[in-house]
Parts: structure tokens; C-alpha cells; sequence
């Protein structure tokens, strides 16, 4: 498809308002021929055979039409913006409903200011294709064959000798064309990049200002911003060699018509008045052929700027819903089964291999495991983040691809490591999983994880806005609430991937005791370092290179003297000299 | 808590509207004053030539056409030629030109802006969405581009235009051309109104823009979470919201923007149709043919300008909003910033002194901290303990001068660090915060940002102590397996190795580690604390954690709670006193062991 149907596509939605919009350009061009011909026959009549009294009534004529016509023009260029208006919108809502849809392989290797980009400038461009682009370019073809018509209606051999030049114009529009549509793509690119490090900047800027990295950064960006202003050059090397010739020719009509139509009214075959119409007509042609190297120009950056934005649109999910189920309510119920897992931009290293276990319903399952061991992968192959390499994972004894993924993300609630709060209310980002909790529930689900009494002790309580990813919150206030997120949320499969590990043990222990008391119905999977974390589970599972090395409870792999065993002494270790101070 | 804005709120402006910032950008292009020169000069001499079409027409139709004189006419056609080829070679170096001084002037500005946002504090991140600051330094200046590259140029070009149109119809006919000028006044008038209007509009469609672009940022960054919650639909739905106002400040902002052009084309042909009404009664007695002809030829001219600096004043009126946002960046003060006759930090030996400290994030909120007082020997290990928003990340913002103190002083080496530059102090400490960013680049690239001149063997000396090297061997390319920024493939414990290793390589004389060893697992964070034990001997540092085991071989350990240290010794004295700490060591244990 190319950039235009493709384009369309979004245009036609506004077939209405295009149809409008022709119509009303039609009485334009028919309006603009007015004003040169009266100069014409005032030239002829008024002034040659000195008819005076028809003066006025030709000046209220172009008056009148001036007036009709500038109000015409008026409503197809708003008409043209609002068709325009109307498709950005209509891609902007497909790019981002896209962008929702996109698994993290997507995010892993596309940068957020790169998506950004194609998000705001990208789509600008298609904006100013649409809505203004367009319809010059429209005017300009229709002005041209207007000005040869009307010429022709006077005298046919001036008007060829005008005509004559168009095919050089064309020619050199042609091959600026082609010259620079590659140039816009490089701008694109480049301003794709200096955005991408602009936006890391601004994210990272507490590492900067840590290692006092500002030289850096600016060296960084200064490098960047160069290389987008020598883009900006390159371009500007393309209009240089095609836009001043355009221009030339353009000119070159004026000296046309001088001389040739100078002649003509000399030798008799014209009249001066005709010359003057002529020459009244004549910016109808040279106007097109002034504007066309721009709108090339105007053309080429729109080309340039689909291509990013659908191959984005284009871009294929690696989790895809094919659901053979419909959607249910869960029972809990999680199997692995011989499954193996490698990230697709190392598909020969296992993260996961051959992990196999079986968690019943109301169960609880403890993982432990060295940092990089595979714990968080193996949480993400539960919701369906990613889908393994090799076996099953059966929930309700279904496999996951068989269910549909909005059923199972409804339903199982991952507490991440990485935690993000959105820059809003407390309230609001407790409620983001659920927006029909009542205040009481989710004031009891924060007392649940110790979330109230900070919340409340804060100046709005729960209207106090965040800022973005959690930020002006500590790491234990941020994992409360996003503890208490995930249970307003109510699901039925409970995931925390080391959500208590910046809190004291005693917060934690609290937050436990009254975790198990509304967690009985609910199956939970609890990743975690602390051993007090993890000693009630009904079964733990101990990960090492993305194997599960041992498995039982807790007194069980005490008994073991295992890894476990040893991580459990260590920790009680600790506290050895505690007992002795006693 | 500072007051924070969100993507749905517009951000409101204090400064009003003024010509300061027009002043502001021509300083931009001081520099260029010579290229700038140079760039007129032939653009003066390219309109002069265009400008002599009209008048070759006009001598052709008053003299050569009605006297038959082929030879005459053969002439002007060839000074007409003439006149377009140096047209052709002016307009050739003018857009070169005048596009690199644009290019410059605005690659000049982002990298004033940039500049700027390196030296703003936290707060300034941290009050509004990043969408919002991102938005300022990239999409701003670029709508400049168009006003600043082409607009300001027309602009001169046009002024020129016009000024020569004027001194050729004065010279043909000065009574036709006060004729022409009778309607100006009105012109004014309604510019006046349509400017209003429309900076109004404009302003209003740039904090939309910016609330969109917070939103777009905000949605790429909380994905997981959307996903994970099963959000996309309500996602996809605020987000229309946020589109919707787009579009509609947008039409709004066109209805009034495009109102300036009929009234200029109206008040352009009621001009002409006087020219003719007034010329014409006087055609023979003072006004021939050819003038009449010529004169309409030049009202062209002298439209033309005017419609095109009306379109320039409609971008002017455009940018005005968004160069408001840019130089508003430009204008935030630094909170920290170096002191008059700072001077830089001499080596540290280690010495800190925290002397009766009090801090409050705002002029009208409850303080932070109250009267912290304690001295940490060269070399020691502090310990900083306390329940969750106790204010112990706070006492490590203050000693890296990431705030200043509202009371009191933070001394090391008995300077107080106020009178210090930032530079000099941040330099010789290594931070390692909770939220651990990783760049988008390979590992050694990020672990090499704690020193940049660093050899990767010293990359790989600095990923050992910090127990990295082991997992990092095992990715799919070693250390130079590719990341992106916030490290998402990695785990959260393993990014807090890599951020260890770069502080480490950093080889800071004070170590900070604010709840950096969280995400780690017991067994690594023992081996991690081996390999620190050599590093440490020597420097002063400070650990914020929650593990005891942490926190008990500290040769002080500060017991804060309610912004205020309530216990000081260490871990024996501590447990002795059966205060606070020894409850809280008495509960991990309890857990342990029940």
C-alpha cells in the first residue's frame, strides 16, 4: 500500500467534509478568474473606449466576489484542518491502542523517546499532508489548467509559449522528489534519537546528578543535536539545488509574456487590454510552479514519516489472544509442565529450564533463589507477559495460550519488583485495577499493607499526587501501595516478586499475618530473599541457573541442608548474638 | 510533599506576554551577526531585482508597445532576464544561509535548555511529568524552526519587499500610493483583534500539547502495569480524552488564526478597486496607462508582503506560547546551585558533621528533619536505621547537597558544603540510590559512567567486587550485551549490581548506599559485603538498610524516627539500651525463629 491509500484510510472517515471541501474549491478557482479579467475590460473598456460609467459597477463586481470568495476559502481551509484534525486523531488512537496491545520484547528493544516521536512529530506531518498540503496542492493543479484555459480563450499561441516550460517543471519536481525523500527520513531518524537521549536524560536524572555527569550528557546531547542540525542542512542542500531553478522559470514567464505578448499587441494580433488580462493571470501559472518544489518538500517529510509510523502499526505482538476458552472465573490452579524459557534476543540461553510444579487452589507456593536466578521470568510466564519456549503452563489445568490474555490479567496480579505509580492520586493509583472499590475497601486493603497510616498522615491523604514513577515516596512507601493496588484488585492468583524487601521485618511480618487472612481463597506466589517471607508457604521451591534445585516445605528443606538451609542459618545467624545478649 | 501537576492538569504560566522574549531570541543571533549581514545584503538585491519586473512592464506598455519599438522591447525583455538570473543567484545562497543560521540559532537553544536541565534540582523532576520537560527541549524548538528558518527571513525579506515597493510607487506616482495606504489603519484593527484571539487559542493548545505528551510518556513507561491490571482499555480511553481536548483547542485555534487572511485579501482588492476608481478619473492628466498598470502590478507587490508578514505575525503569535514554556525552563533557578566564591572541595578525607540540622521540602510544609546533629569519624561505617519514611533518605539528600539545609549545617572536612561547588563535592561521592536507572548502551558503557575513562579491565575489576561479573559473563554477549534504558531485561536485583559496580568504579571517598542492596539475594549481598570490606577500609560510609544484618558491623548506627535520631551507638550499646533498636532486632528475630 502506498503512503497515500494508506492515508486515506484515515481521511475517508471525513468523506462529508472533503466533498465540502472540493466543492467549495471548485467556487474559488471559478471566483479567482474574476478580478483579472475585470482588469481587463477596465483596461479595454473603461480606459481605451472611455465607457467611465461602467467603472463602478465593475468594482462593486470584484469587491463583491473578493468578499464571497475570501469566506469561501475561509471554510474549505477549516474544513481541510478538521479532516485533518479528524485523521490525526483516528492514528493517534490506533498507534496508541497498538502501543497497549505490544508485549515487553516491544519495549525491550524500542526506545520510549523513539515511540515518542512517532507519536507526536511523525503524526504531525501526516496532519499538515492532510490538512494543507493537500488541498494547495489541489488549488495549484487547478489554477494551473484554469490560467492555460482562460489564456487559451485569448490567445492560444501566448498561452503555448507559456505552456511550453511546464514539462522542465515537472521534470525537476520529479527528481527533487526523489532526492529527498532519503534526507527526511535521516531527519526523522535523527530527531527520533536526540529525543530518545533527551528523554533518557530527564529519567535518569538522578544518576546523573550523582556521578556529577553533566559534561557528559551535554557532550552526549551536543553530539546529537549537531548530527540533527546537519540533517536539517542536507535538506536544505536539496532545496537549494531545485527550489531557486523552480523559481527561475516561474519568472521566466513574465519575461515570456513581455516580450512575445509585447510583439503580439505590436503586430496587432492582441490587445492591450488582453495583455493586461494576461499578464492578471499570469501568477495563476508561476504560482504552481513556485509552489511545487515546497510542497515536494511537504510531500516527502509526510512519506517519510508513514513509514515510521506503520511499521510501528504494523508491528507484531509475540503474545497474541487465540482463545479456544471463554473467559471464566479462574479457580487457581497453576501447573508448569516441563517448561523451558530463553528471552527471543538470546534464544540459546535458557533462563528457564525444565521447571516443572503443581499449585492447588488457595495454595501458596514460596520461591527462593539467587538475584538473575529466573524468579520474576518465571511470574511473567504466568500472566502470559511471555510465553515459553518449550512446555505448558496450565492454569485450571488449561493451557495459558488457550485462554483469552484479558481474562488471565484480570484475574492474576503481579506485585512488581519494578514498581511504577502514575503521576496521580494516591486514590486513583490504588483504584487502577479496580475503579468501582469503595473508600472502605480500599482503606482496609491499605490497612492490610500497612499503607493507611502513612497515607493518611500525608497532608491530602489519599488526593496526594505522586509524581511520575512513585518519585518523592521511599521504596517502602512506594511497595505498600502498590501491595495495596494489587489487593483492591481482588484477584484470584496473587503474585509478590519481592514485595515487602524494603521494609523492615517487622512491618513485613504485620503486613504477612493479615495477608494470610484474606489470601485463604486466593493462590499466592511469593518471590522473596527473606526466609520469614517465605516459611508458611505450603511449598517452596529454592531457583538456581533457572532450575529448581529443591522443593518441599519448610521444615522439609531445613532437613534438606540444602541451600535453603544454609540461606535460613545465615539469616538466623545474625541474630545469634542477640540470644547471647540475652 | 511539593504540589505536583499531572498529564490532566494544564500548567499555569505567571509571566504575561511580552516583547522581553522577542529580545531574548535576537540575542541568539548576535553571533551571527556577520552571516546574518551578509544573508540580508542579498536578499535586498534579490528583491530589488524581482521588483524591477513591474517597472520594465510599465515602460513596455507607456513606450515601447504603443511606439512599435521592437528593438526597445527586446531590451527590456533582456534586463528582465537579467534581473531574474540574479534573482536566481541570491535566492540560491539565501536559503543556504538562512537555513544554517536557523539551524544554529535553534541547536544553540536546545543546548541552552539542556544545558539548564542538567543544573535543575530533583524537585523540578520530580513535580511534573516527565512528557512535559521532554516536550520543551525537543518539541517546542522545533515548532520554532519553521518561525525562526523561514518566517524571520521572510520577514526581513518581506520588510525589504515592502520598503522598495513604497520608494518605486512614491517615485511613479505619490498620489496613487497615499491612495493605497488609506486602508492600513484598518488592516491594524482587525490584526489587532485576530492576534488577541488567537494568543489566547494558541497558549491553550500548547498545554494541551504538553498534557498529551505527558500522558504518551507516562502510558510507555507504566505499561507493565497496564498490562498487568488489564487497563489497556480504560488507557486507550483516557488517552482519547486527552487526543479529544487536542483536537478541539487545535479548531478552535484555527478558527481564529485562519480569520486573518480573508480580512488582508478583502482589504487588499478594496486598494485595488480605489487605485482604479482614483486613477482612472485621472488617466492622461496625471496617470498613464502604463503607471495604472504598473501601479496594480506593485499593489501586488506591496499585498503580497503585507499578507506574508500578517502570516508571519499569525506564527509569531503561535510560537509566542510556546517560547513562553521555553524560556520559562530557561528562567527556573536552581534550588542548589553554587554559592557566590565557591570554591571546589579539596580531596575528602572523610570527615562528616551533620550540626543541628533541620530541613522541610517547602516554605509551608511540616519539616523533614529536626535537629540532626552527629559526627562520623574518617573512615567509619554509619548505619542509618528507622521505620519507612523516617527521613533517613532525606539525611543522604542533604549530604550530597541534593538540597539545601533550611537550619543548620552539613560540615565534611569542617567545610561547611554550602560554600563548595556541587561539582567538586558529588564528584568525590558515590551514591547508590533505591531506584536504579540503567542507560539504553551495552553494560560496560553503564558501568563505565561511575569513571568514563575507565579500562574495561578496571570495568571488570569494579563488576567483581560487586558480585556482577558472574551473571553479567553469562548474557548473551558479555559485558557488551546491549540494555535498554531501565535495564527491563534485566532483573531489579541485577541492575542493582550494575549500579553497585559503577559506584564503585567511581572510587568515591564517601559511600552512600540508600536501600541499595534490596533487591539482592542474601547469599550475593554476603559475598557483595566481603568484597566491600576492603573497598570501604578507608572511606567514610553511609548505609541506609533494612536488613540488621546489614547494619550490625556499622561503627555507628543512627536510630532515626519522626525526622529526629532518637538512638546512637552501636550494635552492642544499642541491644544494651533495649530501646528502639533493640525492639526491632528483637522482632526480626522473632521472625526467624517462632
Amino acid at each position: 500500500m502506498n503512503p497515500y491509500t494508506w492515508v486515506w484510510q484515515y481521511a475517508r472517515k471525513s468523506r462529508g467534509l472533503i466533498i465540502w471541501a472540493v466543492v467549495l474549491i471548485l467556487v474559488n478557482a471559478a471566483g479567482i478568474v474574476v478580478v483579472p479579467i475585470l482588469s481587463g475590460m477596465i483596461v479595454d473598456q473603461v480606459i481605451d473606449e472611455g465607457h467611465t460609467d461602467r467603472l463602478v459597477p465593475m468594482l462593486l463586481i470584484m469587491i463583491g466576489v473578493t468578499l464571497g470568495r475570501t469566506i469561501v476559502r475561509y471554510i474549505y481551509e477549516v474544513c481541510c484542518e478538521q479532516v485533518g484534525q479528524n485523521a490525526l486523531f483516528d492514528i493517534r488512537h490506533d498507534l496508541f491502542a497498538k502501543l497497549q496491545s505490544l508485549d515487553f520484547n516491544f519495549f525491550n528493544t524500542v526506545r520510549t523517546g523513539d515511540i515518542m516521536a512517532r507519536l507526536t512529530g511523525d503524526t504531525d506531518a501526516i496532519r499538515h499532508m492532510i490538512a494543507w498540503v493537500s488541498y494547495n496542492v489541489v488549488e495549484c493543479i487547478l489554477w494551473f489548467f484554469t490560467a492555460v484555459a482562460v489564456m487559451a480563450t485569448i490567445n492560444v499561441p501566448l498561452m503555448l509559449a507559456l505552456v511550453v516550460v511546464t514539462p522542465l517543471i515537472g521534470w525537476l519536481t520529479f527528481k527533487m522528489s526523489n532526492e529527498a525523500h532519503p534526507v527526511f527520513f535521516e531527519i526523522r531518524q535523527s530527531f527520533a534519537r536526540l529525543n530518545a537521549m533527551v528523554e533518557e536524560n530527564i529519567s535518569g536524572n538522578r544518576v546523573v546528578k550523582a556521578f556529577a555527569r553533566e559534561p557528559f550528557e551535554i557532550e552526549k546531547f551536543e553530539h546529537l543535536n549537531d548530527d540533527y542540525k546537519q540533517q536539517n542542512m542536507n535538506s536544505a542542500a536539496v532545496s537549494r539545488r531545485y527550489l531557486p531553478p523552480l523559481d527561475f522559470l516561474a519568472s521566466f514567464l513574465s519575461v515570456i509574456v513581455l516580450l512575445i505578448g509585447g510583439a503580439f499587441v505590436i503586430g496587432g494580433q492582441m490587445s492591450l487590454g488582453d495583455l493586461v488580462t494576461f499578464n492578471g493571470f499570469l501568477w495563476m501559472l508561476n504560482q504552481p510552479m513556485r509552489m511545487s518544489g515546497w510542497l515536494v518538500n511537504d510531500i516527502q517529510r509526510f512519506s517519510a514519516a508513514t513509514v515510521k509510523i506503520r511499521s510501528m502499526l504494523g508491528a507484531k505482538p509475540a503474545i497474541v489472544s487465540t482463545p479456544t476458552v471463554a473467559a471464566k472465573q479462574l479457580q487457581g490452579k497453576v501447573q508448569f509442565d516441563h517448561v523451558s524459557f530463553a528471552y527471543p534476543d538470546a534464544p540459546d540461553t535458557n533462563v528457564l529450564t525444565d521447571i516443572n510444579f503443581t499449585v492447588e487452589p488457595g495454595q501458596t507456593l514460596g520461591i527462593l533463589g539467587e538475584t538473575g536466578a529466573g524468579k520474576s521470568t518465571l511470574m511473567n510466564l504466568i500472566t502470559r507477559f511471555y510465553d515459553p519456549t518449550e512446555g505448558h503452563v496450565k492454569l485450571d489445568g488449561i493451557d495459558a495460550r488457550d485462554w483469552p490474555v484479558a481474562t488471565l490479567r484480570d484475574q492474576i496480579t503481579i506485585v512488581m519488583q519494578d514498581l511504577f505509580l502514575f503521576s496521580d492520586t494516591i486514590q486513583d493509583n490504588i483504584s487502577y485495577g479496580n475503579h468501582t472499590a469503595t473508600p472502605p475497601f480500599i482503606q482496609e486493603m491499605a490497612t492490610v499493607a500497612d499503607a493507611n497510616e502513612f497515607i493518611a498522615a500525608m497532608p491530602e491523604g489519599y488526593d496526594t499526587v505522586v509524581g511520575e514513577r512513585g518519585v518523592g515516596l521511599s521504596g517502602g512507601q512506594k511497595q505498600r501501595i502498590s501491595l495495596t493496588r494489587a489487593l483492591v484488585k481482588d484477584p484470584k492468583i496473587l503474585i509478590l516478586d519481592d514485595t515487602t524487601s524494603a521494609l523492615d521485618m517487622e512491618t513485613e511480618a504485620a503486613i504477612q499475618t493479615r495477608l494470610g487472612n484474606i489470601t485463604n481463597q486466593k493462590t499466592v506466589f511469593v518471590i522473596a530473599s527473606r526466609i520469614s517471607s517465605l516459611r508458611h508457604a505450603d511449598q517452596i521451591i529454592v531457583l538456581r541457573h533457572g532450575r529448581i534445585v529443591e522443593r518441599g516445605t519448610h521444615d522439609q528443606l531445613v532437613a534438606a541442608n540444602g541451600y535453603y538451609a544454609e540461606t535460613y542459618r545465615r539469616q538466623l545467624g545474625n541474630n545469634a548474638d542477640l540470644k547471647g545478649g540475652e | 510533599m511539593a504540589k505536583r501537576n499531572t498529564y490532566d492538569e494544564d500548567e499555569e504560566l505567571e509571566e504575561k506576554f511580552n516583547l522581553h522574549d522577542y529580545v531574548r531570541v535576537a540575542h541568539y543571533l548576535i553571533p551571527y551577526r556577520r552571516r546574518l549581514g551578509i544573508a540580508l545584503a542579498s536578499i535586498l538585491l534579490g528583491n530589488v531585482a524581482m521588483i524591477m519586473g513591474p517597472f520594465l512592464l510599465k515602460s513596455a506598455i507607456d513606450s515601447a508597445i504603443p511606439q512599435h519599438d521592437m528593438t526597445q522591447l527586446w531590451q527590456l525583455s533582456a534586463f528582465f532576464l537579467i534581473t531574474l538570473v540574479v534573482a536566481f543567484g541570491c535566492f540560491r545562497y539565501r536559503i543556504w544561509a538562512i537555513t544554517e543560521i536557523g539551524q544554529d540559532l535553534l541547536k544553540d537553544m536546545r543546548t541552552d535548555i539542556f544545558t539548564h536541565l542538567q543544573e535543575l534540582p530533583f524537585s523540578y523532576f520530580d513535580s511534573r511529568p516527565h512528557g512535559k520537560i521532554l516536550i520543551r527541549v525537543v518539541n517546542y524548538i522545533n515548532t520554532l524552526s519553521d518561525l525562526l528558518s523561514n518566517g524571520l527571513i521572510n520577514l526581513i525579506s518581506d520588510l525589504i519587499s515592502l520598503v522598495v515597493t513604497l520608494i518605486f510607487m512614491f517615485a511613479i506616482n505619490w498620489r496613487l500610493t497615499l491612495a493605497s495606504l488609506v486602508l492600513i489603519p484598518v488592516l491594524a484593527v482587525w490584526t489587532y483583534f485576530v492576534q488577541v484571539a488567537q494568543h489566547k487559542a494558541y497558549r491553550e493548545l500548547s498545554n494541551k500539547q504538553s498534557n498529551l505528551n505527558a500522558y504518551i510518556h507516562e502510558s510507555i513507561a507504566g505499561i507493565k502495569v497496564t498490562q498487568g491490571f488489564a487497563q489497556e482499555a480504560n488507557a486507550i480511553e483516557t488517552f482519547d480524552g486527552v487526543a479529544e481536548e487536542n483536537r478541539q483547542s487545535y479548531m478552535k485555534a484555527i478558527y481564529v488564526q485562519f480569520a486573518l487572511w480573508p480580512g488582508v485579501q478583502n482589504i487588499s482588492v478594496l486598494t485595488t478597486a480605489l487605485i482604479y476608481y482614483i486613477g482612472i478619473q485621472h488617466v492622461g492628466v496625471i496617470v498613464s496607462t502604463g503607471t495604472l498598470i504598473a501601479f496594480l502590478g506593485y499593489i501586488n507587490n506591496f499585498w503580497n508582503p503585507v499578507i506574508n508578514i500578517g502570516n508571519f505575525y499569525n506564527s509569531l503569535i503561535t510560537a509566542t506560547a510556546y517560547l513562553e514554556r521555553i524560556f520559562e525552563t530557561l528562567d527556573e533557578q536552581p534550588e542548589v546551585k553554587d554559592a557566590p566564591g565557591a570554591f571546589a572541595l579539596p580531596p575528602i578525607k572523610g570527615d562528616v558533621q551533620f550540626d543541628d540540622v533541620s530541613f522541610r521540602y517547602d516554605a509551608d510544609s511540616p519539616m523533614t528533619l529536626k535537629h540532626v546533629s552527629f559526627h562520623a569519624e574518617p573512615g567509619q561505617t554509619i548505619a542509618l536505621v528507622g521505620p519507612t519514611g523516617a527521613g533517613k533518605s532525606t539525611i543522604i539528600n542533604l549530604l550530597s547537597r541534593f538540597y539545601n539545609v533550611t537550619q543548620g549545617a552539613v560540615l565534611i572536612d569542617g567545610v561547611d558544603i554550602s560554600r563548595v561547588t556541587i561539582e567538586s563535592l558529588r564528584a568525590q561521592m558515590g551514591v547508590m540510590q533505591q531506584d536504579t536507572f540503567i542507560f539504553s548502551g551495552d553494560i560496560l558503557d553503564n558501568i563505565r559512567y561511575g569513571k568514563l575513562d575507565a579500562t574495561e579491565e578496571e570495568v571488570i575489576a569494579a563488576a567483581k567486587v560487586a558480585r556482577a561479573d558472574d551473571f553479567i559473563r553469562q548474557l548473551k554477549d558479555g559485558y557488551h550485551t546491549t540494555v535498554q534504558e531501565r535495564g527491563v531485561t534485566l532483573s531489579a536485583g541485577q541492575r542493582q549490581l550494575i549500579a553497585f559496580a559503577r559506584t564503585l568504579l567511581a572510587d568515591p571517598r564517601i559511600l552512600i548506599l540508600d536501600e541499595a542492596t534490596a533487591a539482592i539475594d542474601s547469599q550475593t549481598e554476603i559475598l557483595l559485603q566481603e568484597g566491600l570490606q576492603h573497598l570501604l577500609a578507608g572511606r567514610t560510609s553511609f548505609i541506609v538498610a533494612h536488613r540488621l544484618s546489614t547494619i550490625r558491623a556499622a561503627d555507628q548506627i543512627l536510630v532515626v524516627n519522626d525526622g529526629q535520631i532518637v538512638e546512637a551507638g552501636t550494635h552492642q550499646e544499642l541491644l544494651a539500651k533495649h530501646g528502639e533498636y533493640f525492639q526491632l532486632y528483637e522482632s526480626q528475630y522473632k521472625m526467624l525463629e517462632e
